[in-house]
């Protein structure tokens, strides 16, 4: 007891001073390696903005796209297909050298060109347009497109392609002047970047520590230390804060809010993630081929319902699969889903559902309220007459032939349309590929106007077409924005900042005081 | 004595193996951990690369022949999840397990033997009655709901103990008193039965008839003899009461321990760790129910004496 | 009961008090106050899970998304009816408790019976087939002592699937090798016997000495075995369902109320309290009854 009085105490007097502070966060999830090339989890997207910067970063305070220089200084277009960019002089990593344009290429090529199965894996569905980097001099590089690429910048500035240290990499195992799959295996427990922040330990799967890198390029870091522990209970991530084990916590549901807000010592900052929680269907299942039936399954759920009960109204509910992080491309007029439980009723007669069951797939707790909406989706269900089962487990069953409907979320991995909608549901892509979705020449020919377009007009357009199609013959219906929120002392001023893809900490310069 | 020896160590030998064997069919006829390691969002191409990747991709057969190479050399690959050696996780895990084990065990001791004395010399006495159903609660009551509780009581509304991790002296007392619920009834009760079966014996007769205080009685020569019949009971069993409080109270309380990378290793299909942790804790059984068979033989003369 | 009737000569005569012949009464009488106590309560709550279609206010699977997470009658935000309060998804928890107490008791009375029909038939084959069989079989015995319960049966649910059938096989399973070393260690003690041999000259098949030599003997102490593995049985299903790997949603267990409430425990903690100490209720009449049985089987047994 008085240990905890005590460290209060002192981490309180440590917090009044902004340069010499500490900071624990209590993290439901903490990732089992750290490399930013092989990771799109939403664990992960936590821990590497403070560690590793790209080429090009985004003004995070706003949803506006504003492109801010980082690791380049200037970039111009050479032609459609090329881009020249002037890297920063005087960066150095964590580890003490110096970046230099071989550093960038070997990052950039390590995922353009990859040959290590986790890169190969990460880099197929969003940077399939990029043939390689090339180095003009120690400060300048070239990167060479297939085709003429609308989305520069915004693909730059993903966090697949942060920039690590060359001859650190490849000196981790193996033959020090060749890049082998071990480097990039030993890379992922001892990461070095460019940011504010390095990785001072690492345990994977429980404990993350930062501490301030004074070599830093940019506005020094705002704090000393941070420390992310793993605590995988709700209830111990509340406890811990009360007891002051931590400072922030993160994932916490609506439901836990109102404790928080009646606790005077407690806070909470929350928004509407970056990503949607949809419902998926096996368009190929013989008990959905007719898509009138799965245009029932998706017209019979009062979305705006599981957001009162569920998420006390804070998530989103959307009408197509658009965010308005998307800017220009953000298309709230689409209406391509809605609640119509007596046209659901009518669509189900139609297509003469006979009351076989249907099955409903998700895991017990990897998305916050996601077995809680898959029961709640039942009961709807069954108020127009369809016979729903929940199946609960572990296991992805998006790529069995089995699957009738489960759920699953379509993150922002980065801010465009492409980056949401179209990473999953892209011709060939992840979800054609595991057999619940049809694309035919059609699609494919609207795709390509969507993706490839310098137009903002024709990919809006293009974009719409897309969602009729999948008004018309559902794979999919988005649920929600989830709102989630982070619990912190009241002396903590911190919030996640609009910008950002999902669930990033970012404690960077201006993102966080003390009172 | 020595054949006695030999073949017990052969039973332990071919236990492990089946073990282990059933272990590795089992989880791999049971899904692709490629399904549950990273499973959602990618194409089907990519699929068939991390199957390859993570050295899934021979027959059965052949990852069988595979995997007891790896035994018999020592190397017993990388964690799926975490992509480096299973050994090195495993590791790191086992020594806060152990060291709630310790302290669960030093906890019961000082609370059981005492208590177990009481309930025998005052049987007939309400506290007697009333330690034994203390001590009922303890079993009773399954160690989540008691780590609930206490979690509830002492962290949530007092804020007087912490409860992630086991950092300092004060993180070890919730879990302790959680995992020893059972240890301390079943101790008590085996304490009390051992001081009852000797407390009627012809010796504490005498010694009481020597003029001996009750309290040497009762302690130098009723505990001295229970303890042999409570020693061996308990060896056996410890094992047993390890796994079944260890692992919920290991994810409850964030304790970075070997039971709780069990259960995430199954649930999750991390075939290595999981293969390699089940190994490691039917070798570490099998040795403690090992030494004590050794033990008994070795106290019993007939096979200490025997030939061969 | 025999006790009281016993056929001593001299008061076989005497006329039996009427109250006398209310079985249990004698033990009700005899019971220290510990015992009645959980009499009391094992009898409760034998009843409520017979009795849960017609005592049950709600269907326990009924939801209620407006009714989520309301506290017990006497706190503020009280439904009216439900008296133990909603859970997470407006189901009413006294519902859920009645119908998870049956479906424990269900499940555990399955397991313990598997458990009690695989061990008592695999002992007495053991016993009487002896040699390589046997040796086999007390082989597998050790090997389940050696291992852990509770981190097999989590194995394979976490590996095959957390169906209601594997739960049963699983629970099933538990404790087989005390019945098993129970009979045939009875088997082992009767064989060598005189009277077993003569029965065996006389012609008597192997069946035949089993039920009317061999059973006897051994009811008590498997009934004894059977009640503590039965509570072990509660205890391991309520701990597997807590952990997520037993009976899934929306079915509801006392563990698996336990186990998702925990996320709500600072906010909604009735959601955990109430099945919580359903779960210490039963366990404590089980295994109150089951060493009370233990400590007079014994007693029995040597009296003979």
């Amino acid at each position: 007891m008085k240990k905890l009085l005590a460290t209060t105490a002192l981490v309180s007097m440590l917090a009044s001073g902004a340069f010499a502070a500490e900071l624990t966060v209590g993290a439901a999830n903490v990732s089992s390696y750290l490399d930013p090339g092989r990771d799109h989890s939403n664990v992960g997207s936590q821990f590497y903005y403070n560690a590793f910067d790209t080429l090009i970063d985004r003004n995070h305070d706003t949803t506006e796209t504003e492109w801010v220089p980082a690791l380049a200084t200037e970039w111009k277009l050479l032609d459609p297909t090329t881009m020249e960019l002037k890297l920063r002089e005087g960066v150095k990593f964590h580890n003490g050298e110096d970046m230099t344009a071989d550093d960038v290429v070997f990052s950039l090529n390590r995922m353009y060109q990859a040959t290590f199965t986790p890169y190969q894996v990460r880099a197929r569905d969003r940077l399939g347009n990029f043939e390689k980097a090339e180095k003009v001099d120690d400060y300048t590089v070239r990167i060479y497109a297939k085709r003429a690429e609308p989305l520069w910048e915004t693909l730059l500035n993903l966090q697949q392609v942060m920039i690590i240290p060359e001859e650190y990499t490849k000196a981790l195992a193996g033959d020090p002047k060749v890049a082998e799959d071990d480097d990039y295996e030993a890379f992922s427990l001892k990461p070095v970047g460019t940011g504010p922040y390095k990785v001072a330990d690492f345990v994977p799967g429980e404990r993350v520590v930062w501490e301030r890198f004074d070599g830093f390029w940019g506005e020094k870091a705002p704090l000393d230390k941070v420390t992310v522990k793993h605590m995988p209970e709700t209830a111990s991530r509340l406890t811990a804060l009360k007891t002051g084990e931590a400072d922030i916590i993160t994932n916490i549901a609506p439901d836990q809010l109102s404790l928080i807000e009646n606790d005077p010592e407690m806070k909470a900052e929350g928004s509407a993630t970056a990503l949607f929680h949809v419902m998926i269907m096996n368009v190929n299942h013989p008990v959905l081929k007719d898509p009138r039936i799965r245009q029932a399954l998706s017209l019979s759920i009062d979305r705006d319902a599981l957001n009162e009960a569920l998420w006390l109204g804070k998530a989103e509910v959307p009408s197509t699969h658009t965010l308005k992080e998307f800017g220009q491309l953000y298309q709230p007029e689409l209406t391509t889903f809605e609640y119509n439980p007596e046209k659901a009723k009518e669509l189900l007669k139609e297509a003469g559902y006979d009351g076989t069951e249907i099955t409903f797939d998700t895991a017990p707790s990897y998305y916050t309220n996601g077995l809680l909406a898959a029961q709640a989706i039942m009961e709807m269900w069954a108020e127009v007459g369809i016979k729903g089962k929940v199946n609960v487990g572990d296991k992805w069953t998006g790529n069995s032939p089995d699957l009738m409907v489960r759920n699953w979320s379509n993150p922002m991995y980065f801010a465009d349309p492409f980056g949401c909608f179209g990473v999953m549901w892209a011709p060939n892509g992840p979800s054609e590929s595991e057999g619940r979705f049809n694309t035919d020449e059609d699609y494919a020919k609207i795709w390509e106007k969507f993706r490839f377009s310098g137009d903002i007009e024709l990919r809006r357009a293009a974009y719409a077409e897309l969602m009729e199609r999948i008004k018309q013959d559902p794979p999919v219906l988005p649920l929600y924005r989830p709102y989630e929120s982070w619990a912190m002392k009241t002396n903590v001023n911190w919030a996640p900042k609009p910008g950002h893809i999902p669930y990033v900490l970012d404690f960077r310069a201006g993102s966080i005081s003390f009172n | 004595m020595l054949s006695y020896v030999l073949r017990t160590l052969l039973k332990m030998a071919v236990t492990l193996f089946i073990i282990v064997t059933l272990v590795f069919f089992a989880t791999r006829l049971s899904g692709n951990p490629v399904d549950f390691v990273i499973g959602e969002g990618i194409t089907q191409e990519d699929r068939q690369l991390l199957i390859a990747y993570y050295g899934l991709d021979g027959s059965i057969a052949t990852q069988y022949r595979k995997f007891i190479a790896s035994i018999l050399t020592g190397e017993f690959g990388l964690s799926f999840l975490e992509r480096r050696p299973v050994a090195d996780i495993a590791a790191e895990r086992i020594w806060p397990s152990l060291k709630l084990l310790l302290s669960t065990a030093i906890f019961t001791f000082a609370l059981s033997i005492p208590l177990g004395i009481a309930a025998a010399v005052y049987r007939t006495r309400f506290i007697g009655s009333a330690i034994m159903v203390i001590a009922f609660m303890g079993y009773a009551v399954p160690p989540f709901v008691i780590a609930t509780l206490l979690v509830l009581i002492f962290a949530y509304t007092l804020n007087w103990l912490p409860v992630v991790g086991d950092g300092t002296a004060l993180h070890f007392i919730m879990p302790t008193l959680a995992m020893s619920g059972m240890f301390v009834a079943a101790l008590t009760r085996f304490t009390r039965n051992a001081m009852l079966d000797v407390l009627g014996q012809d010796y504490m007769r005498t010694a009481r008839a020597k003029g001996l205080p009750e309290r040497t009685v009762i302690l130098k020569h009723g505990l001295r003899n229970a303890s042999i019949t409570i020693l061996s009971v308990v060896g056996l069993q410890i094992a047993g009461w390890i796994a079944a409080g260890s692992v919920v109270i290991e994810s409850i309380f964030s304790w970075p321990g070997i039971g709780d990378l069990l259960v995430r290793s199954a649930i999750m299909r991390d075939y290595p760790v999981l293969q390699f942790g089940v190994l490691m804790v039917a070798v570490a059984v099998i040795c403690i129910n090992a030494a004590v068979d050794i033990a008994y033989a070795y106290a019993d003369p007939r096979i200490r004496l025997a030939k061969g | 009961m025999s006790d009281l009737t016993s056929s001593l000569p001299e008061t076989s005569r005497r006329p039996v008090p009427s109250l006398h012949r209310i079985p249990g009464y004698a033990l009700w009488c005899k019971a220290d106050w510990v015992l009645r106590i959980a009499l009391v309560v094992g009898m409760i709550l034998v009843l409520l899970t017979i009795a849960a279609p017609l005592i049950s206010p709600f269907d326990p699977n009924d939801q209620s998304l407006i009714s989520r997470l309301r506290p017990p009658l006497g706190f503020e935000r009280y439904k009216a009816g439900f008296f133990l309060g909603t859970d997470e998804l407006g189901r009413d928890i006294l519902s859920r408790c009645i119908y998870g107490l049956r479906l424990t008791f269900a499940l555990a009375l399955a397991g313990a019976v598997i458990g009690l029909l695989i061990g008592g038939t695999l002992g007495l084959l053991a016993g009487l087939v002896g040699g390589v069989f046997e040796d086999f079989v007390m082989g597998a015995v050790d090997a389940q002592i050696a291992i852990p319960f509770t981190l097999i049966a989590l194995l394979i649910l976490a590996i095959f699937g957390s169906s209601l059938e594997i739960m049963v096989l699983v629970l099933g399973v538990y404790g087989w090798e005390q019945h098993a070393r129970i009979v045939r260690g009875e088997v082992r003690k009767l064989t060598g016997m005189p009277f077993i041999e003569a029965a065996r000259a006389a012609g008597a098949g192997p069946v035949r000495i089993a039920l009317r030599h061999i059973l006897p003997n051994v009811v008590s102490p498997l009934v004894v075995q059977f009640t503590l593995n039965f509570s072990n049985i509660v205890i391991l299903e309520s701990t597997l369902s807590f952990l997520g790997l037993g009976v899934q949603p929306p079915t509801a267990t006392l563990g698996s109320m336990v186990g998702i409430g925990r996320d709500y425990l600072p906010t909604a903690p009735w959601i955990v309290v109430a099945p919580a100490m359903m779960i210490l209720l039963l366990t404590f009449a089980v295994q109150i009854l089951g060493d009370w049985l233990r400590d007079h089987a014994d007693v029995r047994l040597r009296s003979r």
